[in-house]
Formats: C-alpha cells, structure tokens, sequence
C-alpha cells in the first residue's frame, strides 16, 4: 500500500516535512495520516489542511510527493528505508541525514540537498542549491556515506567536509567545490567553478568536462595513475552522460591541496 | 577390495583419494602486461608445495586477458591454501609484501567476493609511511602505496573459503619418461579445470609421502608403498614387477566439486595415452579413510565421467 499525498497550493510560508516518511506512514490509516502534524513556523498543523491523500496498490514503502513544493523543506529528513518520489521541485535540505532508502525529485532542488547523507541514494532530475552533500551549518562532518546523483547542475561548496561516499553532478558545480573534502569521490560531468578543491585534505575531484581554473595549492603529479583510474572510470561510466567514455580517456591529475598538506587529488580526463 | 578396472589397457585401482579441508583463497595480480604479472604470480607462488613446511599450498590458476581484469591489464591468477585461516592471513600478507609489492607495475585484487574477509593491502600499506592514501569504488577499499614507479594498488581484503586440499593421483609407469608423459598430459588437462591448482613444481611430485615416520620428529616421510626401490623390501610395497616408476600429482581446489572436475580430466588423459605410452596403473593416495572427510574414488569419477 503506497501513500500519494498531493499539495492543494503552494504554502504561504515554508513547510517542514520531516515527519512524512514511508516508515511513519506504514501501517496508518487515511484519516490517520490527514491528521499527522505539520510544522509550519510556529505552528503545528494537521497534513490534511496541506495535502489530499491517496493510499494506492503499490509497494507499501513507497510515498510520492505531488505538487508546487518549493517551498516544503527537510523531504525525507533522516530516512532510513523505502522509497520517496517527489514530482516536482522541492525545498531546502532533502535527503538530510539519510541513512538508506532512496529519493527521487523529479526537479530542482534546494539548500543543502543531501547534506550529512550516511547512506541510500538521492537522485534530483534538476538543478541542487549551495551547500549541496555538505554539513549542517555549525558542524564539522558532512556526508559520511550513499550517493547524491544530481542531473543538472549544483552550485557553490558542493561536497563541503565530505568524508565518504560519491556525489556525481552531470552538470557544472559551482565555486569551491569539494571545499575541505576529508575523503570521498565527487565527480562533476561539466566543469567546476573557481576554487576546486580548496582545502581539500583527501578524497577525488573529478571534473570530467575539462580544465578548472588553475589553483597554485595544487601540484601536478606525472605518475602512472592508470590501475585507480580505470577502477574509478569504470565505476562512474555506468552513470553516462559525460562520464560514459571516461575509462577511454587518459587523466592528468593535480595533488593537493597543498596549503593544509592536504593529499587530495584533483583528475582531470583528457 | 573390488578388481581393478581397465581403461585403454590402463589399470584404474578401486582405490580413493582423501582430502582435507583447507582454508583457500583467490587472489588476481596485473601488471603493465602479461610477463611482469606472471614473475609476480611466480614469486608470489613460490616455495608453497606442501603445508608440511611451506606455511601454504599456492600456484597459477591461469593467465587473464585484460578484459577480464578489474583494471583492464593483463594479469594472473592465483590461490592458495593454508590449514588455517589465520595462517593463511600471515602467509597472504608476507608473500604479497614481499612478492607482488615489490614487482614492478603491478596491482593485486582480491579473486573472491563472498567469505570471511582477511587482510590484502590492509597492513601492507603502512609501507607508504603515511603518504599512502585509500579510495572506495563501490563499496570496496584500495590502497595507494607510493612506490618509485607510481604507486602501488592493492584492495584492501581478500576473501577465504573452505577449500579442499590433497585430491590425489598416483600415475604408475613403466619407466621415469612414461611416467612424465603421463603426469604432464594429467597436468595439462587438469590446468583447462577452473578453482584447482597443482602446487608441485610443474603440479608433479616425486616424492610422495605417508604420514608419519619412524624418526618421532618427522611428521611425513617417503610413501614406501610406491617406491620402486623398496619393491620386494618394504612389507607395504604396493608395486608390481615391471611398475619401476611413480609420479603423484597432488590437487587443491576451492570445492570439493572442482577437486573431483580436476581428478577426473587427469584420469581421462591419463588413460587416453593408453598402454603404448607406458602408463601401466593408476592409483589414489589415502589413509584407510579415517583421516580426511573428502573421499574421491577413482572408480565413481570414471562413471560420471562417462
């Protein structure tokens, strides 16, 4: 039994939804789920004042978002199982601290998308807001595991403090990509922005559509990188887009960031 | 005992092999092409005939083309066996530091994905002195050791399964070329089989042992029962006149399945070469049954060969 909850109109303030995920849903009835709790500002207000619910044949983990919800933030803050597909763009912070499951918004994406994932898959259609796979503000970690797969573009500080996991844009990322990444593989299918790699102590940027603006905290390494890079290449082709050629391609690779002795590497294919 | 069967003239005793669980692993080396991977495969599987005093039982599966490697080169692959999982472990880190680290171009995988995990390039990378760095690519950890030709890529596990060691064939002959003959045609039919290794030098040995010894010591000492020198000497000789030669061939393999698929290629080209060839009689190495679980007959691997 699957949950199809359909905004009525975009809200006048933002909405959290935090609260709606398939596990919290499982097992409810329809007036049950009309009456969960919404935040809105202050305020706590039944879901039915929002949403018009459906409960449908499909799988019982699976709950789809309909409607205008740019404006609804923290979708699927912290799951940890099932399946939750947005039609449409949504708010700030999806995918929050996601340990499994998977999402998929069909559309843009907000503030700080992914940001603290430890596990699942996140998948936006669209475009992703700053700060995307990066910590909350304040903290010092930031994606700890899963994938963030982004189809068009993502702006500033993707990645910021990332310690493992992929974050794959098949767009262009914004300046300061990869900013402080701890470790991880974040592969960008366009180009990057100024500053890629800033302060990065290790973990990968690939930016598989062409040269980034040259940073002098990074060093050219001439090496035979051939073994990592056709594992890597391999891995990311299956993605397609700009990565599908990639193990047909040779790679430069730049080591650094050298100003906080950092061993990261950007990989730049030919 | 039942009589003897004869196949091209060549006598198949009623006899079985028994085996022993073993610890085993598969591990895959490439290199910048086909030679270097092989003298690391070499190095890394040498001096590993027999548990007895070598700490494992290691040889080549087989040679890989590059399109069936992780990394797209050519490469090798190659298992090997200990009586212990945690022998194993020290046997794979020493031989791996030593043998695959220090040859030239060369990156190691681990050739298994389900089993127990054990440690491939886990300790090895401390090697790097802290410039080494790990990558995860789907789901698996790599190491990158800074070497003086690049850096040296080594997964971080490997995976060990029950193995089956000691499948057995004694090729009984005329004289030493016919029993070469036959060993090596055993031999090579029995390398097309896939999860098994012979671990003698050119997967033959010559001297072929019983447990135990009149010297308290030794653990193993000379299979008297087929050394043609003690034919009319040793109260156990199992040797008839005209039998002056034996070769064993000793196989290793990750199930019991393969042990037999392996047993059973060496007897079917064995006996193909017929009487003509000087192969007179093939036997099978045991120890009344008591000792290993796998039991492998020679007989029942000639009727499902059929």
């Amino acid at each position: 039994m699957s949950w199809t909850l359909t905004l009525k109109q975009p809200p006048a303030l933002r909405l959290d939804l935090r609260a709606l995920l398939p596990q919290a849903l499982a097992g409810r009835s329809v007036a049950a789920v009309e009456t969960l709790s919404l935040w809105q500002g202050r305020q706590s207000l039944p879901l039915a004042e929002f949403f018009k619910v459906e409960c449908g044949d499909g799988p019982e983990d699976l709950l789809v978002l309909e409607g205008e919800l740019a404006r609804c933030d923290r979708i699927g803050w912290q799951l940890a199982a099932g399946r939750i597909e947005v039609r449409g763009s949504v708010g700030d912070l999806v995918g929050t601290g996601m340990s499994g499951g998977e999402i998929l918004v069909d559309g843009n994406a907000g503030l700080l998308a992914g940001c603290e994932m430890q596990g699942g898959r996140l998948t936006v259609l669209g475009d992703v807001g700053d700060f995307a796979a990066a910590p909350l503000p304040g903290n010092m970690e930031g994606v700890r595991g899963g994938v963030l797969l982004v189809h068009g573009r993502a702006g500033a500080r993707l990645a910021d403090r990332m310690r493992r996991g992929l974050v794959l844009v098949h767009g262009d990322a914004g300046d300061f990509a990869a900013s402080r990444l701890v470790a991880g593989t974040v592969a960008v299918g366009g180009t990057a922005g100024l500053h890629p790699g800033f302060h990065m102590r290790r973990g990968t940027l690939l930016c598989a559509g062409g040269g980034v603006a040259p940073t002098p905290s990074f060093v050219p390494t001439r090496h035979e990188v051939g073994v990592i890079w056709q594992l890597l290449a391999r891995s990311l082709a299956g993605y397609g887009g700009a990565f599908a050629g990639l193990p047909g391609r040779r790679v430069r690779r730049l080591a650094g960031d050298v100003a906080t002795g950092g061993r990261g590497e950007i990989l730049l294919p030919d | 005992m039942t009589a003897a069967l004869e196949v091209n003239g060549v006598l198949v005793d009623d006899e079985f092999a028994e085996a022993f669980p073993m610890k085993g692993t598969r591990l895959v080396i490439t290199a910048h092409n086909a030679d270097w991977a092989r003298h690391a495969a070499v190095a890394a599987t040498g001096f590993a005939t027999s548990v007895i005093a070598c700490g494992c039982e290691a040889a080549i599966e087989r040679e890989l083309p590059a399109e069936q490697t992780p990394d797209g080169r050519p490469g090798v692959s190659v298992l090997i066996f200990s009586m212990s999982g945690k022998e194993l472990a020290k046997q794979v880190e020493r031989r791996v530091g030593q043998c695959v680290l220090t040859c030239p171009t060369t990156a190691i995988f681990a050739g298994l994905d389900e089993g127990e995990a054990i440690a491939l390039g886990k300790n090895l990378r401390f090697f790097g002195d802290g410039w080494q760095v790990s990558k995860v690519i789907d789901g698996r950890r790599y190491w990158r050791v800074p070497v003086m030709d690049g850096e040296f890529v080594a997964q971080e596990t490997t995976a060990v399964i029950k193995g089956v060691g000691g499948g057995n064939l004694l090729l009984i002959a005329r004289d030493v070329p016919s029993a070469l003959g036959a060993a090596e045609a055993a031999v090579a039919a029995m390398r097309q089989v896939p999860n098994v290794i012979m671990p003698f030098p050119g997967g033959v040995v010559r001297s072929g042992s019983k447990v135990g010894s009149k010297y308290p010591a030794l653990s193993a000492s000379t299979n008297d029962a087929f050394c043609p020198s003690l034919m009319g000497l040793s109260p156990r000789s199992q040797l008839q006149p005209g039998q002056d030669c034996v070769m064993e061939i000793v196989i290793d393999g990750l199930s019991e399945a393969d042990v037999a698929a392996a047993m059973r290629a060496g007897l079917q080209a064995a006996t193909a070469r017929g009487t003509g060839s000087g192969l007179l009689r093939i036997s099978a190495g045991n120890y009344g049954g008591k000792l290993g679980p796998f039991h492998f007959h020679l007989h029942k691997l000639l009727e499902t060969a059929q």
